[in-house]
């Protein structure tokens, strides 16, 4: 008989515990996922499918969409998401179009996830990283329907289905001054108003900060904003 | 939990819950059950269904090595394994590319068959456009009763195809029927656990296909 082994490791049991309970919170209060899988957008369809089609009769239809339209997926969830979703991507942990993607986040004002296959750097490059072993070892298969599972069950304790405020709050944050080491937040620049000017996204809210510390800067450049201003370039806007 | 029979004498004991603690307690021992139940049924089935699986790989390659072309369908969470398993076929890490057709990629045929005619017929009716005899078909179904999926098989035996199957529970219509050149039967009563399965198998078919065709291209 051959050794019976997960392609996902016992210990992400962990994490996705987590992920069930912030995803049942999150769709208690309107969101919507959104499936993103570059490499193998199969994974994205399935996931979508497995939440507004459940296979058990009488499971709720939840709002998931896999975003497959050939274009670049920073563009389309920025889009399509409102502050609150959830962006759920599967693919390589070191996979720089993922990270550039689920780095948005914050900005953005979604929870991010990344079902990671091997290779996973030990940064976390999303709110919630679950390991699922080799790429086509059926871990992502696997992690995304023990997912589904266990956000039916996190719906039976409508108790537990409101969020803290302090994780209400945690949208908006990520990053540290790199001067002061106080809080950072990160942000998506959305126009330039003037020289030293822009208007950015922060937390899902568009507000203005001065750019004159970091310069030129341009459309869908992230940067880290500290008392208004803007301090630090995190990543250009453009595609790797 | 809801399912206690007396849950009903304390309703609002769920709605006052506050502590998260127990709950992911719970869910992460769910969580880990289910990756052994999962690791468990693959591993079954691999062994009980061995056999099969190579008698499939190797007939596979016989079809492809004719210049025959894999078409591969299935309904949800299928049609996205078939894509999946097209995916691997077409673009290998490693290996020969092989000519794979997913029956569930074109949604314009799709729509107009489902619209027109009736869902029962969007793969058969693509069998009967494409397919020619040294073709393969390979059909996904968890519960081996998908009316479409079988009357794509149906067609493709007709027309000489090599006919491949994958289900689940007891096989269904599908195991039943008898016509299929190879049927691999997940036996479980979880779609998602038999899905996890049919995903190793398909794996497993790949590296079968793989290695008969290294074996006579050498």
């Amino acid at each position: 008989m051959t050794v019976a082994a997960s392609p996902v490791p016992p210990a992400a049991a962990d994490e996705l515990a987590t992920v069930a309970l912030a995803l049942g919170r999150r769709f208690a209060a309107g969101a919507t996922l959104w499936c993103v899988a570059p490499g193998a957008p199969h994974h994205a369809r399935h996931v979508a499918v497995e939440f507004v089609h459940p296979v058990v009769v009488g499971a709720r239809s939840l709002p998931a969409v896999a975003v497959a339209d050939g274009g670049d997926p920073v563009d389309t969830v920025r889009l399509l998401a409102r502050p609150g979703d959830v962006v759920l991507a599967v693919g390589p942990g070191d996979d720089a179009g993922l990270a550039r993607l689920l780095r948005r986040g914050p900005a953005w004002g979604v929870r991010t996830v990344l079902l990671a296959e091997d290779p996973v750097p030990g940064i976390p490059v999303a709110d919630h990283v679950v390991r699922v072993g080799e790429p086509d070892g059926g871990g992502a298969l696997l992690a995304y329907h023990l997912l589904w599972e266990l956000t039916q069950v996190v719906f039976e304790h409508p108790g537990l289905l409101r969020e803290s405020d302090a994780e209400s709050e945690s949208e908006a944050g990520g990053g540290a001054c790199v001067t002061c080491s106080d809080e950072g937040r990160l942000a998506e620049v959305r126009s330039i108003a003037d020289d030293r000017t822009a208007v950015v996204l922060a937390g899902g809210h568009e507000e203005q900060v001065d750019t004159s510390v970091v310069g030129g800067v341009g459309p869908g450049d992230l940067v880290l904003v500290h008392a208004g201003l803007a301090i630090a370039v995190v990543e250009g806007a453009a595609r790797p | 939990m809801s399912t206690e029979p007396t849950a009903f004498l304390y309703p609002f004991i769920e709605a006052d819950e506050r502590d998260a603690g127990p709950l992911l307690d719970d869910l992460a021992a769910s969580a880990r059950a289910k990756m052994a139940a999962s690791a468990r049924l693959q591993a079954e089935t691999l062994e009980r269904s061995r056999a099969e699986i190579a008698a499939a790989g190797a007939a596979m390659a016989e079809r492809f090595g004719r210049g025959g072309r894999l078409y591969a369908f299935g309904n949800g969470g299928s049609a996205t394994d078939a894509d999946g398993t097209v995916a691997r076929f077409r673009r290998p890490a490693t290996g020969h590319a092989l000519p794979a057709t997913s029956l569930v990629e074109d949604r314009a045929v799709l729509t107009a068959l489902a619209n027109d005619v009736g869902v029962d017929v969007v793969f058969a009716r693509q069998i009967i456009a494409h397919a020619r005899p040294a073709d393969i078909a390979l059909a996904i179904s968890t519960s081996g009763g998908s009316a479409n999926v079988l009357a794509g098989l149906a067609e493709a035996g007709r027309r000489g195809l090599l006919t491949v199957g994958l289900c689940g529970y007891d096989g269904g219509a599908m195991a039943a029927s008898g016509d299929l050149a190879h049927c691999i039967v997940v036996r479980s009563e979880s779609v998602h656990r038999i899905q996890e399965a049919q995903n190793a198998v398909l794996g497993a078919l790949w590296v079968e296909v793989q290695a008969a065709l290294a074996g006579t291209r050498r």
